[in-house]
């Protein structure tokens, strides 16, 4: 039993903490800052839920460290059903907020199903490639956890929440990749979006990265075939979107779709892109140190709409300046290195694919997040893990790094219900 | 598991790219473009304010506080993030009529960005009441600035000016000494004069803006203030009890008067009438109302002290006598006959008051016989009069703390400026011009003709004249007093000087003056106080003679210098006179001993009235 103990990995509770931590001063200071009195009531409540939440999420994990390797697994397959329900449900019964149907409200809780959901499908695949034997893996399979991803995501798209469902739609490379698709298909599976990307914001680097792409596949395969097909996904990618960009869409479209890459400009900056400019401003503003604790002009000013949710980051970024920013992007570091060695250490594929997979989600919410806050990326409504004020969100993102953690804590038993 | 590892690897390696990225983007926008996003959020988020320090305030000379500020208080709207719904609320709580509100806030709407004046002048009560429903007021906040306030009934209008905010020209002009737009700055007068001292060092509040443009907080509470710091306080040279008096003798008449004292040239009254009620600009200035004053026919705006050069008349009889004793043309006892005119003259020209017989300077003075100083200049080179005016003062442009621009150096004609105006003599010859003749300068012996002077330049002369030949400097301030530190800087005037005057021929022109007050208009020479001066009724183009009248009291050891024009009113011995007696005794006695017939000489002054009526049927 003491080994147990020493298997609890202090490392990744403490990022964990310090980030929920800072994410509570941080809705703290974007709610009861000095004019928080100008504030509408609803966020001020924010601070209060999330330390809720908090003590929820503490809970759920001292509960999840009690609770054996099997548990996880048996249950796996009914939580993601659970969670389908709750998306239907949602569907069926949810309240619109902000203009997507992804709310339910049980009394006074209120829980946003997308993100429970999260756990439901990433426990739901670690499960599938658990239970997987021979230990390959062939384009069915692989098909199959594509499925399980897409249902959940379906489900989201219909509730309108893009964001979310974008998220899920992430989840997808970084699934299979940990399941052990060949590396090159994957590579061939997620350079369209990223050439696609650059199609958007700058063709010539879409085209100079589509060229080293087919070169780079062609070196690493020698094989003319998959050169080839490299070549006509990206260049096609490149010029679907150069086509979609030009002919497709109408000048309006086109140029929302483009917003993000100048917000600031005169026809965006009193509404597509009035979020971004004034959250640029507010981080831009904060320059080394930041302005200090409650002392961010535009998030004490309520410049940046949603700025205790999806903004968080402008207040980071404005009231802790440079430094705290990188306060923050080095814990999520360690928090996802750290999960990635958790999951190495279990050597079971279950515990491998929830750790590494966890990490990937977090991976594309901090990305997408702070991407946008930045105008690095459109506006995509997602949560910064940990950090946005969110009750479901932190109980979701907790959840899996509270299962990863009671899982690490008994991987010495995974060898007596191993394959 | 070394596919695991190198999958590992991979995952870390992206983990890192994906931060590294937005490592990258936070620090370009951050460090490198941090500057140009600072801007951004201070300028919609940070407002400065401009907090107006309280100018200094006026005293007269024995301490009696005559200007001070208050705080004015000014609502403003945003109307971008103003409520209309509002508005009911907003008219009860500063308790004018909601239309009152409504109208300022359509004018305001025209820019919906800037920010508006909404409601100014709002008691403090009103814009705490205002204060405790900011929250349900998106859109609206104050702004705190000071106003004059006047706390006696001394006008003192030109002497004082007034305050405005900058006009546009004046702030190209003072950009530099830190002037924005909005600030008040003195028009006319001391305000002008001294703005430099009095307005006192601007101070900066910064408040938090939030998105919904109110003013939320003090920015870093309140570090980066700097607190507005007073103007300079000046102790002026007025007296005003005496300035109040001498107010009360010029209601409904038209003129001025400059009261000094003789050993130093302190001004110790100094009043154009009519003038126009200084707190009107305390408040919103009514177009209207302003409107009236500018197109007066009686021209308040126009200080008669200073700016106002008529011919002086017989006030100007002691120079000419000064010349002419010292030119050596006359002595003390040399005689001239006036048989009621002089003889060069026909018709009504060159004529005389009266047949004065055989007479010498110092009755000439005591009587004003014009045919005697006709005679004088009939004897002098124009030069030589325009010589020694100047060397009074007169004919250059007198100093006084008051804005140079509205200071007159008045005319005093020599011999190029007659030729420059009619023509010289080889042109009349030849018929080209009308030429100039005795006539025109034996006209300015009187006071009469081309010859311009101020009440300002009169006040200097008759000083001069009374204390031995010091031509001293009139001016309006003794001291600047520093509030905050109490200390006193004396401001810098030029200094008097000594004129170059024979002291025997000064005592035969102040015989004959003293004579004037003493014999010839009895009535005005102060009871008990020993006095000289002389009365002046000069021509012009109106209708009565302008009544004229330089005085000095007491006679042999002066304390005040006092030089008035009522305007219309007839023989200086009438109205001018009376004032200026009045004045001196006032201010030597500090109250007025009536002999029956000056008791009579007040009620006539008290009654006239020479202001032109321009609205008969408006009642007060």
């Amino acid at each position: 039993m003491r080994r147990r103990y020493l298997n609890l990995d202090l490392i990744s509770l403490f990022a964990w903490l310090s980030l929920v931590g800072i994410g509570i001063l941080a809705i703290y200071s974007a709610t009861h800052g000095p004019a928080s009195e100008f504030f509408a009531s609803d966020p001020k409540q924010n601070f209060d839920n999330q330390i809720i939440w908090f003590g929820i999420s503490v809970v759920g994990l001292l509960v999840a460290l009690m609770l054996p390797i099997r548990f996880f697994q048996t249950i796996a397959f009914p939580v993601y059903g659970a969670t389908l329900l709750l998306l239907v449900a949602a569907l069926l019964f949810g309240r619109e907020i902000n203009g997507a149907k992804s709310w339910l409200h049980f009394g006074p809780m209120s829980l946003q199903v997308s993100e429970l959901a999260k756990v439901g499908t990433i426990m739901a695949v670690a499960q599938v490639v658990g239970m997987r034997r021979p230990k390959t893996m062939d384009l069915k399979f692989a098909f199959i956890l594509v499925g399980i991803i897409l249902l959940p995501a379906s489900l989201i798209v219909l509730q309108n929440d893009t964001g979310t469902a974008l998220v899920f739609i992430g989840l997808i490379p970084i699934i299979l990749f940990w399941s052990g698709l060949d590396i090159n298909l994957l590579m061939l599976m997620i350079s369209p979006a990223i050439v696609g990307y650059f199609a958007i914001v700058s063709l010539p680097t879409a085209i100079v990265l589509t060229v080293l792409f087919t070169a780079f596949m062609w070196w690493r395969t020698r094989d003319r075939r998959i050169a080839i097909f490299s070549g006509v996904a990206t260049g096609g990618t490149v010029a679907m979107a150069k086509v979609a960009l030009t002919v497709v869409f109408s000048d309006y479209q086109v140029q929302r779709i483009l917003s993000f890459t100048n917000p600031g400009a005169d026809e965006f900056k009193a509404n597509v892109g009035f979020h971004q400019v004034n959250s640029m401003a507010a981080i831009g503003s904060g320059g080394w140190a930041g302005k200090g604790f409650l002392q961010g002009t535009q998030t004490q000013g309520g410049y940046v709409f949603e700025q205790s949710t999806d903004f968080i980051f402008s207040v980071i970024g404005e009231e802790w300046g440079f430094l705290g920013s990188i306060v923050i992007l080095v814990l999520f570091g360690i928090l996802m290195i750290r999960l990635l060695q958790l999951g190495a250490n279990m050597k079971h594929p279950f515990g491998v694919l929830i750790a590494s997979s966890t990490a990937g989600m977090y991976l594309i919410h901090i990305f997408i997040n702070i991407g946008m806050a930045t105008s690095l990326l459109p506006v995509i409504g997602i949560p910064l893990p940990f950090i946005s004020y969110g009750g479901s969100a932190l109980l979701a993102n907790s959840a899996l790094l509270a299962i990863v953690l009671s899982l690490h804590l008994r991987k010495d038993d995974f060898s007596i219900y191993g394959y | 598991m070394d596919e695991g590892r190198s999958r590992l690897r991979i995952f870390v390696a992206l983990i890192a790219v994906v931060l590294g990225i937005l490592f990258l983007r936070l620090g370009k926008l951050q460090i490198i473009e941090r500057s140009d996003h600072t801007g951004k959020s201070t300028a919609n988020a940070v407002r400065e304010r401009r907090v107006q320090p309280p100018r200094g305030r006026f005293y007269d000379r024995n301490g009696v506080l005559l200007v001070e500020n208050e705080p004015s208080f000014t609502l403003y709207v945003t109307p971008r993030y103003f409520d209309p719904t509002t508005i009911p609320l907003l008219s009860s709580l500063v308790m004018v009529p909601d239309s009152v509100i409504q109208q300022r806030f359509d004018l305001a709407n025209k820019a919906p960005f800037q920010r508006s004046p909404l409601q100014p002048h709002i008691t403090f009560e009103a814009l705490s009441r205002v204060l405790e429903q900011r929250h349900n007021l998106p859109g609206v906040d104050y702004d705190i600035s000071q106003k004059r306030r006047y706390l006696t009934d001394v006008r003192l209008t030109h002497a004082l000016g007034y305050v405005r905010e900058i006009s546009e020209t004046a702030l190209e002009k003072h950009r530099e000494e830190g002037y924005i737009r909005g600030d008040p700055f003195g028009q006319g007068g001391l305000e002008l004069q001294y703005e430099q001292d009095v307005r006192g060092t601007p101070g900066s509040e910064f408040k938090m803006i939030n998105i919904k443009g109110q003013v939320v907080a003090d920015y870093l509470e309140g570090q980066e203030n700097r607190a507005a710091q007073s103007g300079m306080d000046l102790t002026l040279t007025i007296d005003a009890d005496l300035q109040a008096f001498a107010e009360s003798l010029f209601v409904n008449k038209r003129g001025g008067v400059i009261a000094i004292d003789p050993s130093n040239g302190e001004v110790l009254a100094m009043h154009s009438a009519p003038d126009f009620d200084l707190e009107m600009f305390t408040e919103r200035l009514d177009p209207a109302e302003w409107d009236s004053i500018r197109t007066h026919p009686d021209r308040p705006l126009f200080n008669r002290v200073t700016q106002s050069v008529l011919a002086p008349g017989s006030t100007f009889k002691p120079l000419v006598a000064m010349l002419a004793l010292e030119q050596g043309v006359i002595n003390r006892n040399s005689r001239y006959f006036c048989g009621g005119g002089h003889p060069i003259g026909r018709g009504n020209f060159f004529n005389c008051l009266a047949e004065h017989g055989s007479i010498n300077v110092i009755e000439a003075l005591e009587v004003s016989c014009n045919t005697f100083f006709f005679e004088m200049m009939n004897r002098i080179d124009v030069n030589s009069l325009n010589e020694i005016a100047s060397r009074f003062g007169f004919g250059r442009e007198p100093w006084l703390d008051i804005d140079s621009s509205s200071i007159e150096r008045g005319l005093i004609p020599d011999s190029s400026y007659y030729n420059r105006i009619y023509g010289t003599v080889a042109e009349r010859n030849r018929g080209l011009k009308v030429g100039w003749t005795q006539g025109n300068v034996m006209n300015l012996g009187v006071g009469q003709g081309e010859v311009n002077v101020s009440l300002l330049q009169l006040s200097r002369y008759i000083a001069a004249m009374a204390n031995g030949g010091r031509l001293v400097t009139p001016h309006l301030v003794r001291g600047l007093i520093d509030p905050q530190t109490g200390e006193e800087r004396i401001p810098a005037a030029p200094p008097s000087t000594q004129l170059e005057v024979n002291p025997v021929y000064l005592d035969i022109v102040k015989e004959g003056m003293k004579k004037v007050v003493h014999d010839h208009s009895w009535w005005l020479d102060i009871p008990g106080i020993p006095s000289m001066g002389k009365t002046g009724s000069a021509q012009n183009n109106r209708d009565e003679d302008n009544s004229w009248f330089i005085f000095a009291a007491p006679a042999d050891n002066p304390k005040i210098a006092v030089a008035v024009l009522a305007e219309n009113a007839g023989f200086g011995s009438n109205t001018a006179g009376p004032i200026g007696s009045f004045i001196a005794e006032r201010y030597l006695k500090g109250t007025l001993e009536l002999t029956p017939t000056r008791r009579d000489k007040l009620k006539t002054l008290m009654a006239l009235n020479t202001i032109t009526e321009i609205n008969p049927g408006r009642g007060e």
